[in-house]
């Protein structure tokens, strides 16, 4: 049997243990990495290979920015700093036409900023904002894909978990590919806004205009913001300025959180023992699916699976664009079954390199990846976001935060085809950074 | 059966708060570090430490993080299957999985056991490491053993008891 025969086999063996097994992707991809290994080198080589990886890996200074990112997330979650940012941009925004639905999106932009997970930015939000806007009378076409799609800034604005991971992955600057999310972030949550007031101006009863706050509540709502906007300054700035590694960021960012919310009574012990406990689920979760990773790409390497796709691919007779919309198409239709962090993971080793020989930008084509996995986040049947919100308001049916989601979808495309445009909207930052 | 499931679950709790405190300890080794360097000299060896105290608060929670559900998996197909057959490959699933983990932790036990015969140091404070080594091949053997519970719980218990 040919080795590219082997290589194939085993990404079939692959996908039939996670879909028929239900095996976690991360054990999946650990597993038939072993055995593929197995079939082409020997059993000695690759229970090493197990072995050495597994501990490589977890004792990599390079993941540890991944609990300390995670951390600082869960600690933001948990202490109420996204209520005070929901208040200051409901206070600006919230007597506009569907301006409680642009101030979930503001303060979701604000949140993500210092929160590395999208989960985590749509289940804060959807507390906060989706009991405003139902009392606004808000309709829920509006309210549920507000919260479900403002979580996705989360995975693209820095710190973010995502990237992190492609970062090790691919083994690129983290600091660079955070300062290239700043701008995409930005661009995707002025779509979002946009969609907002086209979906009001045509339907003006799904976000009535709520009442106006006088500029004392507003500028006394925008103290609120303060901790948040000198926390991402602070982790943000650091890196940029060269102060800090990655790993230092998160540490700080954590400290400083744990400085600006345990005294003032903002997270109490309970607080405080959820976010390491959910810290720690998530690392491992993380940590094991970037070893299985590891090992399934090692198969995949003797195999040089990975290396003819490149080859062949780069050596086809159309642009290299025609492949990037093919790849994107296939991230996309992946992502609706596969969680989308899991997917990235699993297709890095095969895409990646194809991107390369391609010729695009690693930065870029790894935000362009980035933004295309949000959109996993996003849609049915395994969209996370979408339970999450559902989860917090059981009354919205299914079906209409699909429906709503759906407006919001056709932003993430135009935020994705602008980027392909204009690939300087992400490489001005890491480019005045050196 | 009622026992292991217990004995399982203290175990990966008492991991998950020891893991707890090395979470601590790497933000206070960070920032103490960060803080030695602003007004004297970096903290030597940060960069192995941190990395050694990763891998103990990751591995240690990596059972738990699966007695939670916590490990990404994809479960639309599993879940039109019939109960029965949800069953079997349940305990497929968690044969194979704690067969792998098992060997994990057989591998990297035993190539701790060899740091600590040669008295391997780590390069920066010269200190042994193989006790960290010891924790991974720990965390996978706590792993592999919810995994052995969900076999048994896959053959012993009647119906549908995904939770």
């Amino acid at each position: 049997m040919s080795l590219t025969l082997v290589g194939v086999l085993g990404i079939l063996l692959l996908l039939l243990a996670m879909f028929f097994l239900g095996m976690p992707v991360g054990f999946a991809m650990g597993l038939v990495g072993f055995c593929g290994f197995w079939y082409v080198v020997s059993f000695k080589a690759a229970v090493s290979m197990v072995g050495n990886d597994v501990w490589a890996t977890f004792s990599k200074y390079g993941l540890t920015v991944v609990p300390l990112f995670i951390f600082l997330g869960y600690l933001a979650f948990n202490s109420g700093i996204a209520e005070r940012l929901y208040n200051a941009a409901y206070r600006w925004f919230g007597h506009w036409r569907g301006g409680l639905a642009v101030a979930t999106i503001g303060a979701d932009e604000l949140f993500a900023a210092i929160c590395g997970s999208n989960t985590a930015t749509a289940a804060t939000m959807g507390t906060v904002a989706l009991p405003q806007m139902k009392k606004y009378g808000y309709h829920t076409m509006l309210s549920s894909g507000t919260v479900v799609t403002g979580g996705t800034l989360g995975t693209v604005m820095p710190p973010s978990v995502v990237l992190i991971i492609i970062g090790l992955q691919t083994k690129q600057s983290i600091i660079k590919l955070f300062l290239g999310g700043i701008l995409p972030a930005i661009l995707l949550g002025l779509l979002f806004v946009l969609t907002i007031v086209i979906l009001c101006r045509v339907h003006p009863h799904y976000g009535p205009a709520g009442p106006r706050s006088t500029w004392t509540e507003r500028f006394k709502a925008l103290a609120g913001t303060l901790e948040a906007v000198a926390i991402f300054l602070l982790v943000i700035g650091g890196l940029y300025l060269g102060w800090f590694t990655p790993t230092e960021a998160g540490a700080v960012g954590v400290f400083f959180t744990l400085c600006f919310t345990v005294p003032f009574g903002r997270l109490g012990w309970k607080g405080l023992v959820d976010s390491v406990r959910d810290t720690l689920k998530i690392s491992a979760m993380v940590f094991f699916l970037v070893t299985g990773a590891i090992i399934f790409g090692r198969f995949l390497a003797v195999t040089r699976l990975p290396f003819m796709v490149a080859e062949f691919a780069a050596g086809l007779p159309v642009s290299p664009y025609v492949i990037l919309a093919m790849v994107l198409m296939i991230y996309l239709v992946g992502g609706c079954f596969v969680d989308s962090l899991g997917f990235l993971v699993l297709t890095i080793p095969i895409f990646f390199p194809l991107g390369m020989a391609l010729g695009f930008d690693p930065v870029w084509y790894a935000i362009i990846l980035t933004m295309i996995t949000t959109m996993g986040a996003i849609t049915p049947p395994v969209g996370v976001n979408i339970y999450v919100v559902k989860a917090l308001a059981p009354e919205i049916e299914l079906s209409t935060i699909f429906k709503s989601v759906s407006f919001f979808l056709l932003a993430c495309v135009v935020c994705i085809v602008i980027l392909i445009a204009f690939p300087g909207i992400v490489l001005i930052i890491p480019g005045m950074a050196g | 059966m009622a026992f292991l499931e217990k004995m399982s679950l203290w175990v990966n709790r008492v991991l998950l708060g020891i893991a707890g405190f090395f979470l601590a300890g790497m933000i206070l080794l960070t920032c103490a570090n960060i803080f030695m360097r602003l007004v004297w000299l970096p903290l030597r060896g940060t960069f192995e430490l941190m990395g050694y105290f990763g891998a103990v608060a990751t591995a240690f929670a990596l059972g738990y993080t699966q007695i939670r559900k916590g490990h990404i998996a994809v479960d639309i197909v599993v879940q039109r299957f019939s109960a029965g057959t949800r069953r079997a490959l349940r305990g497929v699933n968690a044969l194979l999985c704690m067969a792998f983990f098992a060997l994990a932790a057989w591998r990297i036990g035993a190539y701790a056991m060899n740091l600590h015969e040669t008295g391997e140091v780590t390069e920066t404070l010269r200190i042994v490491y193989y006790p960290f080594t010891w924790a991974v091949s720990v965390g996978c053997a706590a792993l592999s053993l919810v995994f052995l519970v969900e076999l048994l719980k896959s053959f012993l218990e009647k119906g549908d008891s995904e939770p």
